[in-house]
């Protein structure tokens, strides 16, 4: 009773774009799909919605294959957002809705309210080319959800947003779970990811490199995080000098270490303890998704990876 | 959501949002002004021609002529150039005569007249005529040399002492008539004006087809490429199927394409029925209403047969081949091989039609049975030589057998180019396309 992506593989012309892509999504919660540029999310994304097929492999969605659901089954909002410029918002909020067979009263009435809760009700007439880039966006988020898809996927949908914007996204997709939809985003920027995600799978070079609850990915490194603060802050050579520790972030307010599998972070307590000042802060946390990440991919800042330029120039 | 009701949804989107634009009306009016000139063309020239009478002058030196120079030179300037000659119609040229070479030349010079067409006896007795004008080729200096030999001739009898009566024998017209080399061919043979007539019509509707699909053809391309760079066909790839998205857009800009048609052709057909009320009104002269010569229902079902047959045709290779390039700057590139295709027929076409090209030659019979051909050739084969309705019936087939299969290929084309952005794919990866589909 899941969308089930199940040992995709893809190749286009010389470069393997999906190297055998398995994991589950269950219904009702919010997923991520976590990677850098061109690591094979937006392929993914393609196949499971049946615009491209896969060499092998299969998807499918509550036990049946993913292609033989309705239409009306998917939302989907590519990374590069796309209305028609010269058409007033409306009018393309329901012709996309009668695509999927909305009756056209019904879209036109869905889509007002739409517009009416992200407060851009008085556009409605306007021609998308009027609206300025945020407001184009929360347009296109209607035209993703208009129909009442029961899964929800998402092409990098942070991307791009100013802080308001993504704040409205949030609480929109967590509105799309609490009314059980299935929401599957794919992005490579991990702060929302963490905040928002149930599951989450990290794809690089077309290979799933860990995937499922976001708690257990975020204990799958063994890692600890413990972050402590003194009032000696200034000297921080004592945490050096611990033996299985290492400083990964060293700051103003508290430093932030990484305690190595199997060292009890207490050392760290203790460690604070005789070192002597007083203790202001103490705090073990699991890594965030940027560290497993990190540890398990490499840093991201390798923004182009190989797939980034083949992607899409190769049918 | 079912197939037929996602193209209706797609064609309806590509019909209202082109009709509703500015352009698409003024280009519609520029269009229907455009062929109400060209079909009242005979009657502006009519009107304009009626304001300024060309004047012509007369000097005879010499008082014994047979006949009134006058009355020769009014009767062979104004000869009529049109099969049904209007009787009260203002003449072209008006003739008098003046006293003296001096003055008449002189008057030339001032504009007063035109020319002056000077008669006087030479010293064999023979007459020598002489025209004084500025304007020394076209029609009228041709019509004065006419005039003068008819002139010298009827002197001539005059003097061997033959009658005027017996003059007028002389000179009635002779019995002429035109027919088949092959004695075997029955079907009635058409006065010249007519076979004209005929041949222009189909050389006016070859044009027409043309137009429509280089034209919307691009159109359609270019909707294509500009859903691919404002990257709205992923949105609606979601929705709907290439095949229902590519169907809806051929089936939209077609119907876009229509209803223009149906406006020049009417429009048109409208001033060409009442060209002459239209006449009578303005030049105040008499007629009713007439069909051009050779216009059939016949000719008008093939027309229309091969327009629409032909505009789908090529209208979904139009769009699997904007499908591939991403910009709005390759389009011309990518529908090129379309564009010369097209041109191939209809310069066959043309050719045939104004008689560069023989007609009736065999591989013309059998070219204007190729699919992407006919809808140019079958019509300028119809309307200058007539052909069996079997062959177009079999043209016809081939044409639709060619569309299925052309859809087919389009609609995979289509499928995998939609997603394609960046570089253009060669013939090599098109190929692959067609026949993975993906």
């Amino acid at each position: 009773m899941t969308l089930s992506i199940d040992g995709l593989r893809k190749r286009f012309g010389e470069v393997q774009a999906l190297d055998g892509v398995t994991f589950q999504v269950r219904p009702g919660e919010v997923f991520g799909f976590l990677g850098a540029n061109g690591a094979g999310k937006t392929t993914t994304m393609r196949i499971v919605l049946g615009f491209l097929r896969a060499d092998e492999g299969s998807v499918t969605w509550m036990s049946q294959p993913a292609s033989t659901w309705p239409r009306r089954t998917w939302g989907y909002m590519p990374e590069e957002r796309g209305l028609y410029l010269r058409m007033p918002v409306l009018e393309q909020l329901v012709y996309y809705a009668s695509l999927y067979g909305v009756p056209r009263g019904q879209a036109r009435r869905d889509a007002l309210a739409w517009l009416a809760r992200f407060r851009i009700a008085e556009y409605a007439d306007r021609k998308a080319e009027s609206l300025s880039k945020g407001n184009q966006q929360k347009v296109q988020y209607i035209a993703t959800i208009l129909h009442d898809p029961d899964v929800i996927l998402m092409d990098e949908p942070f991307s791009g947003l100013d802080p308001v914007n993504v704040a409205l996204l949030k609480s929109a997709l967590l509105e799309m779970r609490e009314r059980g939809k299935t929401v599957i985003f794919s992005t490579h920027q991990l702060d929302p990811a963490e905040e928002l995600c149930d599951a989450v799978a990290i794809v690089d070079h077309g290979r799933i490199v860990t995937a499922g609850p976001t708690r257990e990915v975020k204990r799958s490194t063994g890692h600890q995080v413990v972050r402590v603060a003194t009032s000696t802050d200034g000297d921080i050579g004592w945490l050096r000098s611990l033996p299985h520790v290492t400083v990964t972030r060293p700051g103003n307010d508290y430093t932030e270490v990484r305690v190595d599998t199997g060292t009890d972070p207490q050392a760290v307590l203790h460690a604070a303890m005789s070192h002597g000042g007083d203790l202001l802060r103490f705090e073990v946390a699991d890594p965030s998704l940027e560290e497993v990440f990190v540890t398990r991919v490499g840093a991201l800042d390798t923004e182009e990876r190989t797939l980034a330029g083949v992607e899409e120039t190769q049918p | 959501m079912s197939t037929i009701t996602n193209i209706a949804i797609v064609a309806r989107r590509e019909f209202e949002v082109r009709v509703r634009t500015r352009s698409f009306g003024f280009g519609t009016l520029l269009l229907v002004i455009g062929v109400v000139a060209i079909a009242l063309l005979p009657v502006i020239v009519r009107y304009i021609d009626r304001q300024d009478a060309t004047r012509v002058a007369v000097v005879v030196a010499s008082d014994d002529l047979a006949v009134d120079p006058v009355d020769t030179l009014t009767r062979l300037l104004n000869t009529p150039t049109s099969a049904n000659p209007d009787p009260d119609a203002v003449p072209d040229y008006i003739v008098s005569r003046v006293d003296d070479l001096d003055t008449g030349r002189r008057q030339v010079i001032d504009g007063q007249y035109a020319a002056l067409f000077s008669i006087e006896r030479g010293g064999d007795g023979e007459l020598a005529f002489m025209l004084y004008t500025n304007e020394t080729s076209g029609r009228a200096a041709a019509l004065a040399w006419q005039a003068s030999n008819a002139i010298a001739v009827a002197d001539r009898l005059d003097r061997l002492g033959v009658s005027a009566e017996d003059q007028a024998g002389l000179f009635g017209p002779a019995e002429f008539g035109v027919a088949w080399p092959d004695p075997n061919r029955t079907d009635p043979i058409a006065d010249t004006a007519a076979f004209i007539g005929q041949g222009m019509l189909g050389f006016g509707m070859t044009i027409l087809i043309f137009m429509m699909i280089i034209m919307y053809g691009t159109w359609i391309a270019m909707s294509v490429v500009e859903e691919k760079s404002s990257r709205v066909m992923e949105v609606v790839l979601n929705a709907a199927t290439p095949f229902q998205l590519m169907a809806g857009k051929v089936l939209g800009v077609a119907s876009v394409a229509f209803v223009q048609y149906a406006a020049v052709v009417v429009s048109g057909g409208l001033a060409l029925l009442f060209q002459d009320a239209i006449a009578s009104a303005v030049l105040g002269v008499g007629g009713g209403a007439s069909l051009p010569e050779g216009l059939s229902i016949g000719l008008l079902l093939a027309f229309a047969a091969f327009g629409v047959l032909g505009f789908l045709l090529y209208a979904c290779l139009f769009a699997a081949a904007g499908s591939l390039v991403s910009r709005q700057e390759d389009v011309n590139t990518a529908v090129m091989p379309l564009t010369l295709l097209s041109t191939v027929g209809y310069l066959i076409a043309v050719y045939a039609s104004t008689g560069m090209l023989d007609i009736r030659a065999g591989w013309m019979v059998a070219l204007s049975h190729v699919p992407f051909l006919s809808p140019f050739m079958m019509l300028s084969r119809i309307s200058n030589d007539g052909v069996d309705a079997w062959e177009v019936l079999v043209s016809i087939a081939l044409l639709v057998l060619m569309i299925v299969a052309a859809l087919w290929v389009a609609a995979r084309i289509y499928r995998a180019g939609v997603l394609l952005y960046g570089q253009r794919p060669g013939a090599r990866a098109v190929w692959h396309m067609m026949r993975s589909g993906i």
